[in-house]
């Protein structure tokens, strides 16, 4: 039978997106080419800051702007798509000047879309750049810049041109731009956005609509792969892409996706556009069996006939499953997904599920719901007789090769059980982080709205605090207790009472969970009413929540992570030095007592802590 | 070469060679703690007559001081095995505890004239809270739980009345016999007395860990009798540090003074300033050596940021360790065989004057020790005698100062043999910690850091500070990067940096005065 076969422009464009060896998508600039070249309409995804910057520029206020970013965020492009929108000739924009002027009324706008070209270059170029930060400090300059450079470069030119005073000052102000993230200070003509503070959460969904919606998938339509009523003979291609869209599983594969990036942003690693697009490519194209590991409609039939089919799937492919080793680790997109361990990480119940559920009558019912109805990527053939050997002890590799599905089947799993069965199943159990879901949605979540995180999650963290302060297997949690052993507050175990701070509000005192800015959770510490005791925080990532919680449910300090304890004591550390200043300001002066008196914590029997007096006369 | 101090003439020693090179004397069995415990005594005697961190010019290496001995504290928290048994057998009847107690006392404390304790019955409401205290001021013993006996254990120096020098009691014999405090903090002292910041360095000190007042200090100074205290005290003199004047000594105090700019408690102070010493003695050992042997390179140290696997960077760190390893040795060797260049020697070997040449040897290295003269008469050629000497000169460097970097490493945490048999260069956490604090004011580029902490202590972690292994394709750019990376993370898990985008970040000392909560 001839099946029709479509080799779509469209997939092999897309798959230059992802992992593979060449990747020239990695640049605006040869992407512009190439959508000319294979006359594709260019995919232009919905820029957050796009529309103020444009308004800046047109406005007769209108301020110099730098854009800062991860390699990947979008800096030539936004450069671009500002020069267009002001009506910036495109001939003059591809030929080879590394400074672009274009004259709006009264101002100049120089547009520097790659700063690192600048200082390459010698003393020439630079002067552009000290152009620059003259004009930032002159109040009725007629030069605007929009400068794009990765905090690394900017950081690079200003040491490069900081001789006087006043780049100096210039200096100060773009470094403290770029560590508070502000994105203006007053009096300073500049406003510096960091499109890596762009959240995954924000962007991942316009991407995927973006792709999605491309005209190129109409090839498909006549593909016979496509939705083929026989399994065997169905594209992945096509069933991954109808994974992710739409209203499959009620979205889960996009919001569980969505989740696991955001932590990675809480935990300090972000995640810039060129890598969601080398994601996406990877999610819907990869397969081990094809060239560079990216699937091409030309592979379809091969890997149809060898029914390895279930390879491809969406699921493994979003950890990078289908590349090698060493290529998967240099990415970073899928070293930073490889962290959370799933695949590797599983409970009793969901792998006796997988591998027994056939026949166990109590699992029965979700084996059925998890595995059996999924006949794709699921309980596929290749699954089912891998399984009945195994349990039947037949397999010729001792079942390495069923382990390795097992492992797919986890994988798959996280992003397949729904809500309502992830507290009993432990979804998050599937992952390195057992408090991850918990952390997400009932604390970083909650904070970031203002709400009220629930104060059995607080406890729980101040009981972990508690048995780190003191070195103590307390269970006590309605107040935070500060002990030193006397001399080194960082000692493992503090028995000597400086303070107990309440959990719940009381004469200034308090432990809460609140927000700052518009992607920070902090725990946060107050001692006391007065301005000049002001509270003490500690950002809550997931590393660190993680920690506390683990430290607060039975494990000991020093076995998570001893970089997480002597981070933990550090924060003590500053509470204590704050506790120093409330005594000054309430002119607690130890000297001065005549008699001397301290408190000696010890643990009673039913792991409360407790205080003890101890006296004595000189 | 820079000029050596003249050594004392009433020293007694087998030889003068390490003490030569490096002063006397550099110790490995005197840990950095114990270290700077022997520098607060110093310091602290001194400051009691007015010198505190004073040196004459005129007069170098004539420092003299008389420490503290304060054996009714000790034999009470280290030497008193029957307290907590006797609170157990009289329990509820102080009066019996106390008496009890005190019985088991008096017969025992060498070193105390016409022990009396019932001072102590006065300032405490029952023997049970005494007990209490003693157990509470116990726990803070310096590298508590380890096996050094009594009259060597010490307390955390809450203040001056917990400062007293290392001893051995037998009976009633007490003497000094160097076991702990075996004068690498008198090189300390001196050290930091020509550091050309000594005033700055006193200041400090004096207000943070010499205040009587505190209420720790205060504590221990009530478990002594009130003065004046009938003990032993002794005088120690024969201090002896080779050089005027170093810049190592400036990096020492200047380090100390990037410290103390941190927003800390007091006491907090201590451990950093610990490891931090610790690492510039073995700075200072390390230059010495290469200055004997007549070289003016500084010492470099691969780091291995401990990973997950084995890498290349492990194996050079395994190597940069073993090579500064030997250094001692090699200086030894050639400081000792440069008297064969000399034209004493030349003239005396080719006549084969083996008076004149035992004299020379006298002279220079003064030995043998008089009373050894006789050990050495049967060797008949120029020769033989330099070999006996060199292979004494071996055995004798191989017994301390030859253990000196491989101890020191390991105690401040800079070298460890974790997840591999090979000592090499691998950071622990709070060194890392402590060179943040250190070298970061209140924020630093993370790269700066990295060159910061090359061009200060020869640090090599990253790359650019290992052009050295990289053009010579022992390892590659990538592998250093990763090491790097790791310590990138390590660093942030620890909260002592935050990042930006793209390989950039910045190392945040959380303890800096601007920019704090």
């Amino acid at each position: 039978m001839f099946m029709p076969v479509n080799n779509s422009a469209w997939i092999s464009f897309l798959r230059q997106y992802g992992p593979i060896p060449k990747n020239d998508a990695m640049y605006d600039e040869s992407i512009q080419r190439m959508f000319k070249k294979k006359r594709i309409k260019p995919i232009n995804i919905e820029s957050l800051y796009l529309p103020d910057l444009i308004e800046n520029f047109k406005s007769s206020e209108s301020k110099s702007v730098i854009l800062t970013g991860t390699a990947g965020d979008g800096k030539t492009y936004h450069c671009r798509a500002v020069w267009s929108a002001l009506n910036g000739s495109p001939i003059e924009w591809d030929d080879a000047s590394k400074v672009k002027h274009l004259q709006l009324g009264q101002t100049t706008l120089h547009i520097i879309k790659d700063l690192s070209e600048l200082s390459q270059n010698g003393s020439d170029d630079i002067e552009h750049f000290v152009k620059f930060c003259d004009s930032l400090l002159e109040p009725n300059s007629k030069d605007v810049f929009l400068i794009a450079a990765n905090d690394g470069q900017l950081l690079d030119a200003l040491r490069q041109v900081a001789s006087t005073e006043s780049l100096l000052l210039v200096k100060e102000f773009i470094e403290e731009l770029l560590v508070s993230g502000k994105v203006e200070i007053e009096n300073f003509r500049l406003k510096m956005y960091n499109l890596s503070r762009i959240s995954a959460q924000w962007a991942f969904p316009r991407i995927v609509q973006n792709l999605f919606e491309h005209e190129g998938w109409i090839e498909c339509d006549t593909c016979s792969f496509k939705d083929n009523d026989s399994l065997s003979q169905r594209c992945p291609i096509w069933e991954n892409k109808r994974r992710l869209e739409g209203e499959y599983n009620n979205h889960n594969i996009h919001s569980r996706l969505v989740d696991l990036l955001t932590l990675c942003e809480v935990n300090g690693f972000h995640v810039p556009i060129r890598q969601l697009l080398l994601l996406v490519s990877n999610m819907i194209l990869g397969h081990p069996a094809a060239r560079d590991n990216i699937m091409n409609c030309k592979d379809i039939p091969k890997i149809l006939g060898q029914q390895t089919i279930s390879d491809g799937s969406i699921y493994r492919n979003i950890f990078g499953e289908n590349l090698s080793e060493r290529r998967r680790e240099s990415r970073d997109i899928f070293s930073m997904l490889g962290r959370f361990g799933i695949g590797n990480e599983s409970t009793n119940k969901i792998d006796n599920i997988l591998i027994f559920g056939a026949d166990d009558p109590e699992l029965n019912s979700l084996y059925e719901k998890l595995v059996l109805e999924d006949s794709y990527y699921g309980a596929d053939p290749r699954y089912r007789a891998q399984q009945k050997a195994y349990l039947e002890g037949t397999t010729e590799d001792e079942g390495k090769e069923f382990l390795s599905q097992v492992r797919s089947q986890r994988q798959r799993l996280f992003f397949e059980i729904p809500d309502s069965d992830s507290d009993e199943l432990k979804l998050w159990n599937l992952t390195t982080f057992q408090y991850a879901g918990e952390f997400l949605n009932d604390v970083y979540r909650v904070a970031l709205i203002d709400g009220k995180v629930s104060s059995h999650i607080t406890s729980r963290l101040v009981r972990g605090l508690n048995r780190i302060f003191t070195g103590l297997l307390t269970k006590t949690q309605e107040e935070l207790f500060l002990a030193t052993s006397g001399s080194n507050s960082q000692a493992k175990v503090s028995k000597f009472f400086e303070a107990s701070i309440s959990v719940p509000r009381k004469r200034g005192e308090s432990v809460s969970v609140i927000r700052s800015g518009a992607e920070t959770a902090l725990l946060q510490v107050s001692l006391s009413n007065s301005p000049n005791v002001p509270p003490i925080h500690l950002e809550l990532n997931l590393i660190r929540y993680e920690f506390l919680c683990r430290v607060a449910d039975g494990a000991l300090p020093g076995s998570f992570s001893k970089e997480c304890y002597e981070d933990i004591l550090a924060f003590k550390s500053r509470i204590l030095t704050q506790l120093q200043k409330r005594r000054i300001d309430e002119y607690e002066d130890e000297a001065s007592n005549t008699n001397l008196t301290f408190q000696i914590i010890k643990l009673t029997t039913d792991g409360m802590l407790e205080r003890k007096t101890v006296e004595v006369n000189i | 070469m820079l000029d050596r101090l003249p050594p004392h003439k009433k020293i007694d020693s087998d030889m003068w060679v390490d003490e030569a090179i490096w002063g006397h004397r550099l110790y490995d069995e005197e840990t950095p703690w114990l270290c700077f415990m022997e520098f607060l005594n110093v310091l602290n005697a001194e400051i009691e007559e007015n010198r505190g961190l004073k040196e004459d010019a005129e007069k170098r290496n004539e420092l003299s001081y008389s420490p503290k001995s304060r054996l009714y504290l000790r034999h009470i928290l280290f030497n008193s095995p029957q307290m907590s048994l006797i609170a157990k057998q009289f329990r509820n009847d102080s009066n019996a505890q106390w008496s009890k107690w005190m019985e088991s006392m008096i017969s025992n404390m060498g070193g105390v004239d016409h022990p009396d304790l019932n001072y102590l019955q006065d300032r405490f409401i029952d023997f049970e809270k005494f007990v209490e205290i003693v157990e509470f001021v116990r726990s803070s013993t310096i590298e508590g739980e380890n096996n050094k006996r009594w009259s060597s254990q010490f307390i955390f120096p809450y203040g001056p009345d917990c400062l007293y020098e290392d001893l051995d009691v037998k009976d009633d014999k007490v003497t000094s016999d160097r076991r702990f405090f075996s004068r690498t903090g008198e090189l300390l002292y001196l050290m930091l007395c020509r550091s050309g910041r000594q005033e700055e360095i006193l200041d400090q000190l004096s207000s943070k860990f010499l205040n009587p007042d505190s209420k720790l200090n205060r504590l221990v100074a009530g478990l002594q009798p009130p003065a004046p205290v009938q003990e032993y005290r002794g005088i120690r003199t024969n201090t002896y540090l080779p050089y005027v004047d170093l810049e190592e000594y400036r990096n020492l105090a200047d380090d100390w003074l990037s410290l103390f700019k941190c927003n800390l408690s007091a006491y907090d102070f201590i451990p950093y300033l610990v490891d931090l010493t610790g690492l510039h003695m073995v700075i200072y050992s390390l230059k010495r050596a290469y200055q004997t042997i007549g070289s003016d390179e500084s010492p470099v140290f691969v780091l291995e940021i401990i990973g997950p696997k084995k890498t290349v960077i492990r194996d050079l760190a395994a190597e940069s360790f073993s090579q500064n390893n030997n250094l001692s040795q090699r200086a030894v060797e050639a400081y000792i065989g440069s008297i064969k260049y000399t034209e004493r020697w030349t003239s005396a070997a080719q006549e084969n004057d083996i008076t004149e040449i035992r004299a020379l040897m006298k002279e220079t290295f003064m030995w043998p020790k008089d009373s050894k003269d006789h050990t050495i008469t049967n060797l008949g050629t120029p020769d033989a005698v330099f070999e006996e000497f060199a292979e004494a000169v071996e055995r004798r460097h191989r017994q301390h100062v030859g253990k000196f970097h491989g101890g020191w490493t390991r105690e401040i945490g800079l070298s460890s043999r974790r997840g591999s048999r090979r000592i090499r260069y691998a950071p622990h956490d709070s060194l890392l910690k402590t060179l943040v604090l250190v070298v970061v004011q209140e924020r630093m580029e993370f790269k700066e850091f990295l060159d910061t902490l090359y061009s200060k202590y020869g640090f090599i972690i990253d790359a650019p500070q290992a052009r050295k292994y990289i053009d010579s394709g022992r390892a590659d750019q990538a592998d250093f990067k990763e090491n790097a990376k790791r310590l990138e993370q390590r660093l942030s898990s620890m909260g002592l940096l935050m990042r930006l985008s793209d390989a950039c970040a910045y190392v945040e000392n959380p303890f800096a005065i601007r920019g704090a909560n």
